[in-house]
């Protein structure tokens, strides 16, 4: 997988969280991460088709999840219900449309697939054939948010262009 | 009388912020679509004077949704309200007919000031 698909989804994360939560994420160092892995509490998973393709999953535990949804929502989410989730879902489909555009200027036209949430700490995902690299951010006074991309270019697209 | 629009988007979550937007300004929220196929229904019904349209959406995709609206209604206004802003993305649904196009995530006075212009008259 290429490091320059990462960049996009990073830039667009800062930026998006800069508009809706009004507060900087730091970015953390980015790992590389098997091709199976243990997901956190909360994961909005976006699917990526296109000229590169694959998945996109935004990790965060209970707690900063709540704390995003309430940051959004504009009111102390008490129980996790429907809108939270909504809200959280809609954060990762912001970053994933916003990467697109980024993307898109790299010559690579991609669309997503609407938000799908999975929640419990114990989910093994498989993402196939492409590891994932992670990029760890910080959001100050939320906490950790993880963006795990595993994506790869298309074959038909890459033969195309050859 | 205020103007009806018709909200349409997947998330519960942006429908509902949309909806604060729009009736804290003065319009009314004739209806609430959660993918394209609900939106053509409900555009029959309710001959709205606005419709938001998503684009990335379950059943039927808002730039769908938006060629059937204006196939049913040539004088339809469509802004799309969508977080993917890429060039070819504006460009095919300012092509499908749509008014306007805003990106999420947005502030409140961007949807406002798209929607003063496009009902002025």
């Amino acid at each position: 997988m290429k490091v320059e698909y990462v960049g996009p989804f990073a830039e667009a994360a800062v930026s998006v969280m800069k508009m809706v939560l009004g507060t900087t994420p730091e970015r953390g160092q980015l790992s590389a991460r098997p091709q199976i892995f243990t997901t956190q509490q909360i994961n909005i998973v976006c699917g990526i088709t296109g000229m590169v393709e694959g998945l996109v999953i935004y990790g965060m535990s209970m707690v900063t999840a709540d704390r995003i949804a309430s940051k959004m929502i504009g009111a102390p989410v008490v129980t996790f219900d429907g809108l939270a989730a909504s809200a959280i879902a809609e954060l990762g489909n912001m970053i994933s449309g916003n990467s697109l555009a980024l993307l898109a200027s790299k010559g690579f036209n991609c669309d997503i697939t609407p938000p799908t949430i999975i929640r419990g700490s114990n989910v093994k995902i498989t993402t196939l054939d492409i590891p994932a690299l992670v990029i760890p951010l910080q959001i100050p006074e939320i906490g950790e948010f993880e963006i795990n991309v595993s994506l790869q270019e298309r074959r038909r697209a890459a033969q195309s262009v050859a | 009388m205020a103007k009806r629009i018709l909200i349409t988007d997947d998330a519960l979550f942006m429908r509902v912020t949309l909806k604060n937007i729009l009736t804290q300004n003065g319009y009314e929220v004739a209806g609430e679509a959660a993918n394209g196929a609900e939106a053509v229904e409900l555009y029959k019904q309710l001959k709205p004077d606005l419709v938001t349209m998503d684009i990335t959406m379950p059943e039927m995709d808002g730039i769908a949704a938006l060629k059937e609206i204006r196939a049913l209604d040539p004088d339809a206004k469509v802004v799309m309200c969508t977080a993917m802003g890429q060039k070819n993305m504006v460009v095919e649904a300012i092509q499908a007919g749509a008014k306007d196009f805003i990106v999420k995530p947005f502030q409140p006075d961007r949807v406002v000031e798209a929607l003063q212009k496009l009902l002025a008259a």
